[in-house]
């Protein structure tokens, strides 16, 4: 009975040994993925800000420019373009809308962002888009990869529509989360004109046309979760400038859009606990687990030797349960 | 020899585990109806 007990033992510490490293090194890279269907959605707020007046081509300082960034998983391109290229895909369609303290549009940028769901790697597709242009990314954007490494990443940039690098420049802690800190500047570069534009009877060929151009640079920040690779919180110092051309009169440049742009505190509360959630769904599959599965393993083990061992004894039989011997006669 | 059969029994369950379970997957869902936002939602507390 003993000899039976410690080979199921045995069967199940293998079954819990095996088990650690299969999780880790086989499950895991195969399970773990960014959900097709994700929908998300964060407002952004620069307080206060300079825009440009179309009217008089004169920068006026405001209150506040808000931008809402949406990210929305379509399922059905995913699947479409997964066939195609054979791998796990994500297709977000984002957009990127600012919006002045009046409430009235100041920039409309769609995207279209294809990556492998499981590697975060770019995957090219001729929808893919920035602000109705083709192009073909390299790198990341929005959203690192699960267990994000301490070095630098290229990251797309939306206007320049180029990647570029991103620099690891340290561990922070923000609101109780180890997080990675990531700065990405973008020098000053003449990039187009936003296809969509705030004002009725100007557009970005219009606009081209007098000759002036725009220019842009910006410095990215964002903290980044590690463990799930999502950053909890970003900012950026964004400039814009129109220059040369007929349209400034005799001025050399003016600034279009200046501000200082902050995640909005409502929405940096519900990523920090988003993410506070998902790092245990990503940690469980990469630590508890395996560690727990290998423990176990171990321990049973242990018992299935002891057991062995003990059944193993000259008369097969326990010392404790030997009956106790005649007692001698005088 | 049975000590042997315990381990193959044991390491070919985790195997055929970790196998099924990775085969089916996570389900892809659906595309959300929620529109790409061009207003901006109030501040929640």
């Amino acid at each position: 009975m003993r000899r039976k007990a410690s080979l199921v033992l045995l069967a199940f510490a293998v079954f819990f040994a095996a088990l650690s490293p299969l999780l880790r090194f086989y499950a895991f890279p195969r399970l773990a993925k960014i959900p097709p269907s994700q929908y998300q959605e964060a407002v952004l707020e620069a307080k206060p800000a300079t825009l440009i007046d179309y009217g008089t081509m004169q920068p006026k300082e405001v209150d506040k420019l808000s931008i809402v960034q949406t990210l929305k998983g379509n399922v059905e391109e995913a699947e479409r373009i997964g066939k195609r290229t054979g791998r796990d895909v994500v297709v977000w369609d984002t957009l990127a809308y600012a919006e002045g303290p009046d409430g009235k549009m100041v920039s409309k940028i769609p995207e279209r962002y294809i990556f492998d769901a499981h590697t975060q790697e770019p995957v090219h597709d001729k929808t893919e888009m920035a602000d109705g242009h083709e192009v073909k990314r390299e790198g990341i954007e929005f959203k690192w990869p699960l267990l994000t490494e301490k070095r630098d990443y290229d990251y797309f940039d939306l206007r320049v529509r180029k990647s570029a690098p991103i620099h690891y420049k340290g561990t922070r802690n923000f609101r109780g989360l180890e997080v990675y800190y990531f700065e990405q500047t973008i020098p000053w570069t003449q990039v187009d004109y936003p296809s969509v534009m705030p004002v009725k009877g100007i557009t970005a060929k219009s606009l081209a046309g007098t000759g002036t151009k725009l220019w842009y640079t910006t410095v990215r920040k964002f903290w980044v979760e590690p463990v799930t690779g999502a950053p909890v919180y970003g900012e950026e110092i964004h400039e814009e400038e129109m220059r040369g051309g007929t349209l400034l009169g005799d001025r050399d440049k003016v600034t279009a859009f200046a501000g200082h742009v902050k995640m909005r505190e409502d929405y940096i509360r519900s990523t920090v606990d988003l993410v506070k959630s998902q790092r245990q769904l990503v940690l469980l599959m990469t630590s508890y687990l395996p560690w727990g599965f290998l423990g176990l393993g171990i321990t049973l083990l242990a018992l299935a030797l002891f057991l062995e061992a003990r059944s193993r004894r000259p008369d097969g039989q326990d010392p404790a349960r030997q009956p106790a011997p005649d007692p001698v006669e005088a | 020899m049975r000590a042997l059969i315990a381990a193959a029994v044991g390491l070919a369950a985790a195997l055929a585990l970790v196998l099924t379970v990775t085969a089916i997957g996570a389900p892809a869902g659906e595309t959300s109806p929620k529109p790409l936002l061009t207003t901006v939602p109030p501040e929640s507390p």
